[in-house]
């Protein structure tokens, strides 16, 4: 955004219309721009607010926040949200998207509990299995969505039912706990490497494949330029259905992936443990669309956005205990005004 | 006419205005006399927009810019008592609810007419807008809905509103390109209206591209150039040389091709094709030959670029070359070596929060891939070569695509699809809201493109911009071709006439569009 400050033009080289809102916005954008020109707070500021968090709670909690345990601990346990994050960030990028993430990640869990616990499968396979129904329910998803023209969000709230009830019918409501499955089916979801814990490297993988798909392929530049303007994208020879199944796909994968890594981690099929994850997905991907590459939902603003709400969330926990909705409450705000800050942003650029 | 005994209905003062430390307005000053129309010419950046944009109060000018209506100082800046002066704007998008009746889109600035229980009086309703329309001299069904009418029809309704709301207090109105989607055959209706509500004793302030509208219709002209104002003239003090002299200090769009190319290989043909207006259109275009098509609102014009790039579904055959094009199919026209430059800019050309070089690269960025990356080098590399050859100025690169005025946001767009070496270049309406500069280096790179084979089909709405590039127009109406020129038969004149379907095409001489060569 700020790059546009930096035309002194941009103001009045449209003749056309004059735009209902927003008069003088490039002033009100410029002041900022040249206070914080070697910072770079339009792209930076979540690292920052995240340096600036974790030094105020290690000195108020020495014990307790500022310890490298803790530090493990919120680099693990944001990790399997952070996969679900990054896969909120794929669909939205290409302009769609799945709220039926959840409740995949949730069917997922109880598809791999049955599938360990039922028949002589090897874990190997039951990952791949469960995997590739993800991916199936995504291709279903992108039939309704791109095929047929329904509105995302009714096409995945309809999805989101459809799979709590196949969860249900699955795995009958019920936890299943995998005591016979092996040790090294729970230790590729517990192990460490170095001291740091497994789930931490899952996230670095998805999020550099990603991160090389969006950023340094054309496919990612056909995401980019479809979750900009579908109708321009199409008469610019794209393939816009196809580009936005494919990442409908990538994102129910990624949604079962998460459920097979936290079934991994906690050795048991937890019945209904997706549910809690779609609120802060959706909070951290929205706040990384104003991060690093501001206005696009990217890979590295993500991951940025996502610890900075594990470290704020973790921290407050913490210093108070006695304050079980803490974390509620700092999902949806942030939820709030990241969402408040990137429609400004798109109705900004519309206006122009 | 200007009668100096007259008090002005509007004067502006010293109007400046800085953005950012940058002063895109130095001291323009504006007068208005009753029953004045008073053109507002400039390049695209010369500060028209944002001197209409202080005067509306969207921003606030600079100090000492003081402004005077019907002899009543107003604050500059300020919306509503700018309204409360009778100052009135018609936007170029008019600003109606399309789905809505005339009715309803009347009403909505003026509030129902209202009986028992709240009931809307219909009636009553009805009657008040078509009173509202004669106001401005206009009849037409108003329980129509805006989107069925003619463009003209709703710059009237548009019109009608705004004096309706100034309930008989408009002092100015000003219209902001409101000709920029219209045939010519429509201008000469809004024109009508315009010296009706010119006959009241408004002053109107006419912002325009068409050097040819200005002339047929204002008294006294106002040219910016770079944010100052160079002159105040009367219209018939000047021509239309001596005015784009002003506008750019040199004329611009001198150039025309008229060496029409013969037995090129015919690379784009079409047979029997139909869309909704298009109804089995024949048309063959060589390589190397650039072919228009007139025609009016409504003619076929507007949609058959759509159609043979797969934007919109048809029915007939399409080759390229003697390969078929399937039809709703972009992707494989693309493939096929077809471009489209798409008349809606901003809703089909430009992808808004993509940068400029994600933009010109759209199309080719399979061909920057080394070693599954693409790389980053080939990438910045190509696009400055587009930009620079297509002399797109753009701060930057990695500028946002909307930062860019429209004439260079349309020459992204060309030089997006030049980039993979067409066969066949489709242009619907291609220098539209393009300022005179711009649409001249457009009308170069459509020559260029020409010369290296390129078969080009342009649709335009702007019968001179067909008789600068083309060397072969087809004119159609109902979906037909009516009519076919060729070479010197290309003239203004001839295809508005023809475009009408009126019979007689005697006066080929000195029509107004040809005044610019």
């Amino acid at each position: 955004m700020t790059s546009s400050s930096t035309s002194d033009l941009s103001v009045d080289t449209t003749t056309k219309t004059i735009p209902p809102s927003q008069n003088g916005a490039e002033n009100d954008h410029s002041a900022p721009a040249k206070l914080t020109g070697y910072l770079r707070l339009d792209k930076f500021s979540g690292i920052y607010l995240a340096v600036l968090l974790i030094v105020v709670f290690s000195v108020m909690l020495p014990t307790t926040f500022g310890t490298l345990d803790n530090a493990r601990v919120i680099a693990g346990s944001a990790a399997i949200g952070g996969i679900l994050t990054l896969a909120v960030a794929v669909s939205m990028a290409s302009g769609t998207f799945d709220i039926s993430l959840a409740a995949n990640m949730t069917f997922s869990i109880c598809l791999l509990g049955k599938l360990l616990t039922s028949g002589g499968i090897p874990w190997g396979l039951a990952v791949i299995i469960t995997v590739a129904v993800g991916a199936a329910i995504g291709a279903i998803n992108a039939i309704v969505i791109a095929g047929v023209g329904v509105e995302p969000i009714i096409a995945t709230l309809g999805m989101s039912s459809v799979l709590a009830a196949l969860a249900y019918w699955v795995s009958d409501g019920q936890t299943i706990l995998l005591d016979g499955v092996g040790t090294a089916f729970t230790d590729a979801g517990t192990a460490t490497i170095a001291t740091v814990p497994i789930t931490v490297l899952y996230l670095v993988v998805v999020a550099f494949g990603l991160w090389y798909m969006l950023e340094h392929t054309p496919f990612g530049r056909y995401v980019y330029a479809i979750g900009s303007n579908p109708q321009a994208s199409k008469l610019a020879g794209i393939k816009v259905k196809r580009v936005q199944a494919i990442s409908l796909m990538a994102t129910s994968a990624l949604a079962a992936l998460a459920g097979v890594i936290l079934t991994m981690q906690l050795g048991a099929a937890s019945f209904g443990a997706g549910a809690p994850y779609l609120l802060p997905a959706f909070a951290a991907t929205f706040l990384g669309s104003t991060q690093i590459l501001p206005g696009r939902f990217n890979v590295r603003g993500t991951v940025v956005a996502l610890y900075l709400l594990a470290i704020a969330v973790k921290g407050l926990q913490l210093q108070f205990p006695d304050l079980p909705w803490i974390k509620d409450m700092v999902e949806g705000l942030v939820l709030l005004v990241a969402v408040s800050v990137t429609a400004r942003a798109v109705r900004h650029r519309r206006n122009r | 006419m200007v009668d100096h005994e007259y008090e002005p209905r509007l004067k502006l003062e010293a109007v400046s205005k800085t953005f950012a430390g940058t002063r895109v307005l130095h001291d323009v000053s504006l007068e208005i006399a009753p029953g004045e129309v008073h053109a507002l010419v400039g390049q695209n950046g010369s500060g028209k927009s944002t001197l209409i944009k202080i005067l509306a109060g969207f921003h606030e000018a600079d100090p000492g810019a003081s402004a005077i209506v019907d002899g009543r100082p107003r604050v500059l800046g300020d919306p509503d008592d700018i309204h409360a002066s009778g100052v009135r704007f018609v936007h170029q998008d008019l600003g109606l609810v399309p789905a809505l009746s005339v009715v309803d889109n009347l009403a909505l600035g003026h509030g129902y007419a209202t009986g028992v229980g709240a009931r809307i009086k219909w009636q009553h309703q009805a009657k008040a807008a078509e009173d509202a329309l004669r106001a401005v001299g206009y009849e037409l069904d108003v329980r129509k809905l805006v989107e069925d009418l003619q463009p003209v029809e709703r710059t009237a309704v548009a019109i009608a509103r705004a004096l309706q709301s100034a309930k008989g207090t408009l002092s100015i109105l000003v219209l902001d390109e409101p000709t920029a989607t219209m045939p010519k055959a429509e201008v000469q209706r809004l024109f009508s209206i315009i010296n009706t509500v010119r006959d009241q004793g408004v002053g109107i302030l006419y912002v325009s591209h068409h050097l040819e509208e200005v002339f047929e219709l204002a008294n006294r002209v106002t040219v910016l150039v770079d944010g100052h104002r160079v002159a105040t003239e009367c219209c018939s003090d000047l021509d239309q040389r001596s005015l784009v002299d002003l506008m750019t200090g040199g004329v611009v769009d001198a150039a025309r091709r008229r060496s029409a190319p013969t037995g090129g290989e015919c690379m784009l043909s079409l047979d029997g094709v139909s869309g909704a207006e298009v109804n089995g259109l024949d048309l063959q275009v060589r390589a190397g030959e650039v072919v228009g098509v007139a025609g009016i609102t409504g003619s076929g014009r507007e949609e058959l670029c759509s159609l043979i790039f797969g934007a919109k579904s048809r029915e007939g055959r399409i080759s390229i070359q003697d390969r078929e094009l399937p039809h709703s199919r972009p992707d494989e026209a693309l493939n096929l070596k077809v471009a489209l430059v798409p008349a809606h800019r901003l809703r089909d050309g430009v992808l808004i929060g993509l940068n400029v070089r994600e933009n010109l690269n759209l199309t080719t960025v399979r061909q920057l891939v080394r070693h599954a990356w693409i790389n980053v080098g080939e990438d910045r590399r190509q696009a400055a070569n587009i930009s620079q050859k297509m002399s797109v100025k753009a701060p930057s690169l990695e500028a946002p695509i909307e930062a860019l005025s429209g004439g260079n946001q349309q020459k992204v767009v060309l030089g997006k699809w030049l980039q993979t070496s067409p066969h066949v270049l489709l242009l619907d309406e291609p220098t539209q809201g393009v300022d005179i500069a711009a649409k001249a280096e457009i009308h170069h790179l459509i020559d260029a493109a020409a010369d290296q084979g390129v078969a080009v089909l342009v649709c335009s709405s702007d019968e001179a911009e067909l008789e600068r590039l083309c060397d072969r127009v087809i004119v159609l109406r109902h979906g037909r071709t009516v009519s076919e020129l060729v070479g010197a038969e290309i003239q203004t004149r001839r295809l508005v006439h023809t475009s009408l379907g009126l019979a007689t095409e005697t006066d080929t001489q000195g029509g107004v569009g040809n005044d610019l060569e």
